[in-house]
Order: structure tokens, then C-alpha cells, then sequence
């Protein structure tokens, strides 16, 4: 892309003008080699109109059929339409296909979202055959739409193991969960207690069973989290009512922290090495040492993308 | 089923093959009720067809509503603009009923509407009509399809969550039986089971689990009092499809006739057989019939109303047939003259309806029928175990059922085991002179009409008293909260001149919107192999030179619900390796605009079967171009697009143009393939 091109791109996505904006998103979801130095631009013409990073980054995860996507389309939706200086950008991360490589991206079926509104960007993506529930692309486009909005929300596959990615990448992570029989048993299975920093109980509009879960949930929290000073909050919610919408909500508003320069550090080291180990493997990890390793590169970098392109990789690129 | 001439009370002198009366003389049966589904334009356009219809000899009469009509919006409502008057009558207040059967007794005719999520809303406009009259209520005589299950799994007019829709289901029934005893509150439809790719034993399953499902929320209620349940079950009446597999299907009527008669015994404790009766309507089977030499779909519709009338025991109590022409359009006045003689040719000339059952006593039938109703049991069984028929609904576990079904169906017409004269063998044909006509053998519908009805409206709200309209509103909205019976609330909305929309809307307030599980999920396809590896390969070389895999928003614009075909090509994509965005159905322009610039999709795929492909894709393309995103985001469409308006489709700027002709998945793969990579400026091969 031309300099001229790059600029009119940003500043069309800095005024969140829909289509300039995902067009962006796109090339950040590049994740072929040569795309680093466009990404590197990208980055740096973003910081030169003032995108700085300034977005909460919330995850929400949860089994299959957890009603996440209702959930998450109705927050973000309710947030901008309540508040006219907020803006919301979701980011909706289905599975990917491994035989075929495609995938089915669905979320988008569930909610009903206003029409031109600016402050308000879907994008779906997938989990392109990767396990933890993000995909290789989650944590670059993080990194641009936190710089335009004020919220990001990431939903992720939910398959069990994504916990751990959607710790390292969101500031706030909240477990969806839907009303089971009312066994604490079969939430303790889920061994899932330990990250999230909030738990939603969703589908609370089937009545007695949600109330029984609620309570079984309770049990299991303090059962898995022993000796925690503020046990995490439970919300009881219902997408298809609008019930308990409103306190996560204000949950979320509550702790829109940024992260302080060590955690942005953190997780910038934690996302490069993990760059480095797909595109690479672990050969491309032994040369990242030898380069001064991912905390070295990051910080003779002005960004994460310019460290990007500053790594050196073992041959010439596959593909 | 005990008639005169059963084996065993007959005197010595009677023969076998001879039907008797009570009295013992020599009979024929009367001949079912013969309908044609029809209805476009404007109330008065369709008054005007109906009483052509009835001077041409049809005994009943079949509504077919538009789309803005069935999902609750007035014709004045954006989302429903472009459908107005398309695929059916549009009826926004009572004075379009009172045009839609003026000079027809009501009292003397048999109506079937399919209507469903707005049933009780036309209901109580009907009664308002015959109220206003002076005719006598009591004496309505029909049918109100009101099947919301179907319409979650197939046909897609829902409006409420399931509970909702099943509480106004309960309630028509309640009202019906002391206020309209002759009505059928609702019709159980598996008709769109077996066009959404429904087998046999699926359609014989789904739609007695279904009948399950209603009469266990009735009796569940309690309103009903124990002793007249058995009424109740007795107004329970079934709608059915009837395929080119004429053996097969009249077996499946069999099966369907004993297997409720064991339910309704064993399940419900019905004693009276008469309310035992299976009773049943039949279309015969659209689905089977062929764009390619349309003109064979004349002995289709023939065979197909065979297997729902040979068998005496299992005979249908309306037919309606739909017209050759039908996959090409709406028919004209004068195919459904056609079709209409076929029933009376059948009827009166033949001498089917001289005999008893003539496969009483066949080995084959009973076996195959036997071989139907056990694998049907043990569905139900299934479905039972699910926790009925809603949980099985709400788990997406019949929808995928189907789909799956349909893609097997869809596979082997492509592999050439399912033989479709004229699709996949005996291609080359002469061409039809049937479609050489000044109108070239299709209906359109005048444009005019649309304003006729949107005047109407406008001057039904001026002159209405807007006191009544809004005490009567705020008493739905009131009992709708309370839970109190919604039919009487209902009926005098209409005779406030409520319009649909303001009904709709005011029970949207209090029940929410449905959103259902796609297809999608668990859909298997069963394509030729080496073609989708060609495709998948391409794929792949798309994302090597452009770092992006391929990605297809594919949307149903407007408020046809027909979702199967939109379906099947998410799926088809996924399985060729593109990312697919699926935006699900009832959406506007707009809204499928914003998913594709959103999404920086590569190119968008419209659904459109309602007959407004020109209006909607125009409005997509227009508003991606606003977006400007109009020389990158390529639009492809696909539905039931008469050859005319190919033309003026590429006129619009759409890339391809698929039709009901194009069912072979793979080719439709790599032709969008080859738009995806003209625009990206890569070229595979």
C-alpha cells in the first residue's frame, strides 16, 4: 500500500467509517510474512493520528449453548446505545473447519444490531485450526481495535482450554455458563473455576432451575477458589429477556483499568513468543533467544509489530 | 373405520368390491374438497380469482397470504414494502377481509388459511368479518394452519419464542371448541417437512411428535376440562405432502391413519373412534417439480395426487394441486384451471371413488406400511427421550435432521441415483410451446395493486377511532401479560380496525422475538469429492496470495424464510475451505450490507425465493456502493429467478445468477470461486 493510501485507510478507520476499518482489520489478520512491515505502517500511521491503545478488553468464553453470542451482541448493543461517547467493538471467533479449512461464522445470526451505527463494529473470525479458543489473528486485530475503541469484546470458541489464552489476552475475563441440573458436581467437572474474574449464569428465564444453579455454582466457586478475599461475582442474566444485562454492564464499567506498561509488556512477550512458535516453531523460539529473546526485541522496537519485523526467522519464509 | 361394507357385518348378497350405504343400496363416495392455494396482489385482485375459481367447480377455498402479512407487519412497514401483494394476499385491517371474501357466505364456505405466527390475529378478523355480517359464527367451517413448529424448522414466518407461540396455539383451541366448533384451530404441517427434504419416516415422526407436543400443552394447561379433551383431539387435523414416490407415500398415509389412531387410544384415552379419524389436507409435493421442461410437472402433480387418494382408509379430505408452472412462478389464473380439472377429472370420470379399500389384504402394502410406522415409533421414541418436540426444536436436533436429509437429497440427484427426467437424464428436450405464449408462460404481478393496498390503509387509519384502536390495544397487551385468553382481546382489535402490524407489534412487546438454531450446525454434505478438492485447493492458493481466506457473507434479504437453500450453500462453502459468514434470514438490505463491509467479505451471496430478487439486490448493491465498498464486495443471487430477469440482474452488477437448474453443488463452488478470484486479481489455474 502506498503511504497516501495508508494514510487515507487510518484516517477513515480513526473516524470508524465501516468500510476502511475492516479492510484494516484485514490486514492485520495477514498472518503471512510479508505482511509484518505493512502491519509495522499500519501501527505506527495509527499512533501518528493519535489511535493510541485505550480499550478495555473483555473476554467472555463459555461452553457451546451458553447463549454467549446473544449475550455479548445485547451488551455491546445496550452499551452504545446508553451511553452516546461509548464505543464497542466485538470481536467473534467461531471454529474453523480442520478438514476443510473453512468455517461457519454465526454469530452475527443472533442479534439484531443498529444500522450505521459507528460506535458500534462486528467482526467475526475464525479460530483458523487452532486450539485455545483464539485465533492466530485474535491478538494482532486486539491490538488495532483497542486503539479505536473503547470497549472490545472477544468471544471465544469455548472449547475448554481457551481460558488460559483469553487470561493473557483480556483485562477482564467472565465464564458463561447456562443453568444445569442444579449438580455443583457437573460444574466442578467443568474445571474451569479458576480464571474467570466474573462468572454469568445465562438463560436465567427458565425459573427454578437457574435458581438451583446459582447456588450450585456458588458452592463450586468457593469450593475451587478457597481463601479468596472477594469471592467473584455471579450475575444472573437473560439475553431473551434483557434480565441482569444491566449490572454486567456496570460490572464492566467498573473496572475499565487500563493495563499499567508492565502488563501491556507481559502481554506483548507472551503473544510474540507464541508468534514466533507458530509461524516458526521451535527452532525460530532457539534463534528468538539468540536475537536477545522476545522482552530484547520488544523493547529496542518502537511497537509490537515493528519487533515483528525486526525478528530475523530461521529460513526463508515458508508458503 | 367401520363403514358398511366392512367383511364380517356385510349381508351374504354384498359384494366385496361394492360400496353400500346405510341402507344398503349401492353408494360412490363424495368427492374430497378440492382447493387451489391462491392468493396475490390485493384483497380485491383475490376476491376477483377465488370467485373464478369457485364458477370453475373448486369446493373450498385456500388463502395464501403475503410475507409482510404472515410475519406481522403492515404493508406500509420498510421490511415489508417490497413483498407486498408477492407471494400472497396482503391484509393489513378487517376492511381488506371484508374485500377479500365479498359476495362468499362465509357461513357456507370452507376456508384454509396458511397463515401461522399472525394465525389467531386473521382468525379473529375472520370472525370479525362474519360478526359484522351478521352471519352466524358458529357455523365457520376451516382451517388455520398455525403449525409454529414447522415454521421454526422449515418455512420461517415465526414471530414469538416457542412458549408464546405454543400459549396462542392452546388458546385458538380453547376458543374454538364451545365458540366455533366446526374450526380447526390448527393444522399439523408436515407439508414443509418433506419440501425442507423430510423422509417418509421423518415426515410420519416430526409431525406426530408435533401433534404430541400441542395436545400435551392443552391438556397440561387445564383449561379444558378432562371429559372434553377427547373433543379436543378430535380437532386435531394434519396437513401432508405427497412426493413423485406414489407406492411409498400412499403407504405413508397408512402408516400416518394407524399410528394416530394407536396415539389418540393409547396416549389420550380417546374412546370414540370417529375422533380417532385421521383427517388430513394434502398439497402435493412442489419441491420434485422442475424449472427444466417444466411442462412434465403435469404428470408429477397427477402421480403425486394419486398416492394421497387410492387408498379409500387413508384418503385425503382436501387437495390442493399446485400448477406446472410453478417453479418458474405464481401460477396464472389458467393453470390453476388446469390443475383444477385434473381432481375433477379424477373424481367424476374415473371410478376411484366407487370401491372400498383396494389394498386391504396386500402383503406388500401391509408390510411396507408395518416397515413405516415401526421406524416411526422409534423417532418418536427418540424425540420423546429429547424431552419432546420443543427440546428438540430448541437442541437444533430436527432442524440438522432435515438439512441433512435434504443434503442426501440433493447428493444423489447430483451423483445421478435419484433420476429427475429432464434434470439429470433425457436433458435435451424441444423446446415448450407452453412457454411461448405473450406472457411467456409465467404470472407477474401488477405493481399497481401495491398502492391500491397502501391507499386502503391509509384511509382505514384516518378514518378509524383512534380511541377504540388503543382501548383495544392496551386490552391484548393487558391480557397478553396476564395470561388471560387473547382471542376475544383479538377480535376486537379488528373490529376497532387494529391493523396486522399494530397486533403484531404490541404482542412482540410482550413475548420477544425469536431467533432460532440455523441448519448449520452438524450438516453433512455429500458432494463429488475430487470437484470440492479442485475448490479447497483453490482456496488455499487464495489464502497463500492474498492472506485471506476467502469469505462469503451469505443472507436471506426480506422476509421469506425459506432458509434450506441459503443453508446449503454456508455449508457447501465451509466445506470447500471459505469462511462463511451466515447472517440468517428476515434481514433488510441494510442489514445485510453492514455484515459484508463489516466483514470485508469477498463476495456476498443473496438468497431470494419471494419474487423480489430485482428490489433487493438492487438495494444491496446500492447501499454497498454507499458504503463504498461497491467495486469491491461482488453480489451473487440465487432463488427462483425467471430467465427474463437474469438480465436485468447483471444489469444491477450481479456477478452470477443461480436457479433451483443449478443443483449441483460443486459446479456452484467453483463458479463462485471464479468471482472471488476475478476480484481479488488471483487467478488458481
Amino acid at each position: 500500500m502506498t503511504a497516501p493510501a495508508l494514510d487515507e485507510l487510518i484516517a477513515g478507520a480513526v473516524a470508524l467509517e465501516k468500510w476502511p476499518l475492516a479492510r484494516l482489520v484485514r490486514l492485520f489478520e495477514d498472518a503471512r510474512p510479508e505482511a509484518v512491515p505493512g502491519k509495522a505502517a499500519a501501527i505506527a500511521a495509527l499512533e501518528t493520528h493519535g489511535a493510541l491503545p485505550r480499550a478495555m478488553v473483555a473476554g467472555f468464553t463459555g461452553t457451546p449453548g451458553s447463549g454467549k453470542s446473544t449475550l455479548v451482541g445485547e451488551l455491546a448493543a445496550r452499551m452504545v446505545a446508553r451511553d452516546p461517547a461509548i464505543s464497542v467493538a466485538v470481536l467473534a471467533i467461531d471454529p474453523s473447519s480442520y478438514r476443510s479449512g473453512g468455517s461457519i461464522l454465526g454469530d452475527r445470526t443472533r442479534v439484531h444490531f443498529p444500522i450505521g451505527e459507528r460506535r458500534l463494529y462486528f467482526r467475526s473470525q475464525p479460530s483458523d485450526r487452532e486450539l485455545g479458543g483464539i485465533g492466530r489473528a485474535t491478538y494482532p486485530v486486539v491490538r488495532v481495535l483497542e486503539r479505536l475503541f473503547d470497549y472490545v469484546f472477544v468471544e471465544t470458541v469455548g472449547i475448554g482450554q481457551s481460558e488460559v489464552e483469553v487470561e493473557r489476552l483480556a483485562d477482564r475475563v467472565y465464564l458463561v455458563l447456562q443453568p444445569l441440573g442444579g449438580d455443583h458436581i457437573q460444574f466442578m467437572k467443568a474445571g474451569i473455576m479458576e480464571v474467570p474474574h466474573a462468572f454469568i449464569l445465562n438463560k436465567c428465564d427458565v425459573g427454578a432451575a437457574a435458581r438451583r444453579s446459582y447456588h450450585a455454582l456458588r458452592a463450586s466457586i468457593d469450593f475451587a477458589r478457597p481463601g479468596e478475599a472477594s469471592p467473584p461475582p455471579i450475575f444472573r442474566t437473560s439475553a431473551l429477556s434483557g434480565e441482569g444485562l444491566d449490572d454486567v454492564l456496570a460490572d464492566l464499567v467498573a473496572h475499565r483499568t487500563l493495563r499499567d506498561a508492565a502488563g501491556r509488556r507481559e502481554r506483548d512477550r507472551y503473544f510474540f513468543e507464541k508468534w514466533v512458535r507458530d509461524e516458526y516453531g521451535r527452532f525460530g523460539l532457539d534463534l528468538l533467544e539468540r536475537q536477545g529473546g522476545a522482552e530484547g526485541l520488544l523493547a529496542r522496537a518502537a511497537t509490537f509489530e515493528a519487533a515483528q519485523a525486526a525478528y530475523r526467522p530461521p529460513v526463508a519464509p515458508p508458503g | 373405520m367401520n363403514s358398511p361394507n366392512d367383511p364380517g357385518q356385510a349381508p351374504a348378497e354384498r359384494l366385496p368390491h361394492r360400496l353400500y350405504d346405510a341402507d344398503g343400496n349401492p353408494t360412490k363416495d363424495r368427492p374430497w374438497i378440492f382447493r387451489t392455494y391462491a392468493g396475490h396482489s390485493s384483497a380485491a385482485a383475490s376476491n376477483a380469482l377465488y370467485r373464478k375459481n369457485l364458477a370453475a367447480g373448486q369446493t373450498g377455498l385456500s388463502v395464501a397470504f403475503d410475507l409482510p402479512t404472515q410475519t406481522g407487519y403492515s404493508s406500509d412497514h420498510p421490511l415489508a414494502l417490497p413483498e407486498v401483494g408477492k407471494v400472497g394476499v396482503p391484509i393489513n385491517t378487517i376492511d381488506d377481509m371484508h374485500q377479500l371474501f365479498e359476495g362468499i357466505p362465509l357461513a357456507e364456505m370452507n376456508t384454509s388459511m396458511t397463515i401461522n405466527a399472525t394465525a389467531m390475529w386473521l382468525l379473529a378478523l375472520y370472525i370479525g368479518v362474519a360478526r359484522e355480517r351478521g352471519e352466524d359464527v358458529r357455523k365457520l367451517q376451516g382451517t388455520t394452519q398455525n403449525d409454529i413448529i414447522k415454521e421454526y424448522l422449515a418455512r420461517g414466518t415465526y414471530i414469538f419464542p416457542p412458549e408464546a407461540s405454543l400459549r396462542l396455539i392452546a388458546e385458538m383451541y380453547e376458543y374454538c371448541l364451545d365458540n366455533l366448533p366446526k374450526w380447526n384451530a390448527s393444522n399439523i404441517c408436515s407439508y414443509h417437512l418433506q419440501e425442507a427434504g423430510a423422509t417418509p419416516v421423518q415426515e410420519l415422526a416430526f409431525a406426530l411428535a408435533n401433534a404430541i407436543g400441542v395436545l400435551d400443552t392443552i391438556r397440561e394447561r387445564g383449561v379444558v376440562p378432562a371429559d372434553r379433551f377427547p373433543e379436543v383431539v378430535g380437532r386435531i387435523s394434519f396437513f401432508v405432502n405427497s412426493g413423485i414416490r406414489f407406492i411409498e407415500e400412499m403407504c405413508k398415509m397408512r402408516a400416518f391413519v394407524e399410528l394416530w389412531d394407536e396415539i389418540t387410544r393409547d396416549r389420550y384415552g380417546v374412546t370414540d373412534p370417529k375422533l380417532r379419524l385421521f383427517r388430513y389436507g394434502v398439497q402435493v409435493n412442489s419441491l420434485g417439480l422442475t424449472e427444466q421442461q417444466p411442462e412434465n410437472n403435469a404428470w408429477r402433480i397427477l402421480i403425486e395426487a394419486l398416492g394421497v387418494t387410492l387408498s379409500r382408509k387413508a384418503r385425503c379430505r382436501a387437495l390442493q394441486l399446485p400448477a406446472w408452472n410453478e417453479a418458474l412462478s405464481l401460477p396464472r389464473p389458467w393453470d390453476q384451471q388446469w390443475s383444477l380439472r385434473l381432481q375433477q377429472i379424477l373424481a367424476y370420470e374415473t371410478d376411484l371413488l366407487e370401491y372400498p379399500d383396494i389394498f386391504d389384504g396386500s402383503v406388500v402394502i401391509e408390510s411396507k406400511v408395518e416397515e413405516l410406522k415401526r421406524q416411526a415409533r422409534e423417532e418418536i421414541a427418540r424425540i420423546e427421550a429429547m424431552g419432546g418436540i420443543r427440546a428438540a426444536v430448541e437442541s437444533g436436533y430436527l432442524k440438522s435432521q432435515l438439512v441433512r436429509s435434504m443434503s442426501e437429497r440433493v447428493s444423489k440427484i447430483n451423483s445421478g441415483e435419484l433420476v429427475i427426467v429432464g434434470v439429470n437424464r433425457w436433458t435435451d428436450g424441444l423446446p415448450s410451446p407452453l412457454l411461448t405464449g405473450e406472457d411467456g408462460g409465467i404470472f407477474k404481478v401488477d405493481e399497481a395493486e401495491t398502492r391500491r393496498t397502501l391507499e386502503a390503509l391509509a384511509a382505514v387509519k384516518a378514518k378509524r377511532d383512534p380511541a377504540r384502536v388503543q382501548a383495544a390495544l392496551k386490552a391484548l397487551e393487558a391480557a397478553a401479560r396476564s395470561g388471560a385468553n387473547l382471542m376475544e382481546p383479538s377480535i376486537e382489535c379488528a373490529l376497532a380496525r387494529v391493523t396486522t402490524g399494530e397486533w403484531a407489534d404490541t404482542l412482540r412487546g410482550v413475548f420477544g422475538e425469536y431467533r432460532p438454531p440455523t441448519g448449520v450446525e452438524g450438516q453433512r454434505l455429500y458432494v463429488d469429492s475430487d470437484r470440492v478438492a479442485e475448490v479447497r485447493r483453490r482456496a488455499e492458493e487464495f489464502v497463500r496470495r492474498t492472506g485471506h481466506r476467502p469469505r462469503i457473507v451469505v443472507g436471506k434479504p426480506g422476509l421469506d424464510g425459506h432458509s434450506n437453500g441459503a443453508e446449503v450453500i454456508a455449508v457447501a462453502a465451509r466445506h470447500c475451505g471459505f469462511d462463511v459468514v451466515y447472517s440468517g434470514i428476515r434481514l433488510t438490505p441494510e442489514e445485510i450490507v453492514q455484515s459484508a463491509v463489516e466483514e470485508a467479505a469477498d463476495v456476498v451471496g443473496l438468497s431470494i425465493l419471494s419474487g423480489s430478487h430485482l428490489d433487493l439486490t438492487r438495494q444491496v448493491i446500492e447501499g454497498l456502493r454507499a458504503a463504498g465498498a461497491g467495486d469491491s464486495i461482488p453480489v451473487i443471487v440465487g432463488g427462483i429467478i425467471p430467465r427474463d430477469d437474469h438480465e436485468a440482474l447483471r444489469a444491477l452488477g450481479v456477478r452470477q445468477v443461480f436457479t433451483p437448474a443449478d443443483f449441483d453443488l460443486a459446479d456452484v463452488m467453483s463458479r463462485i470461486m471464479d468471482v472471488v478470484e476475478e476480484q481479488a486479481g488471483v487467478r488458481a489455474r
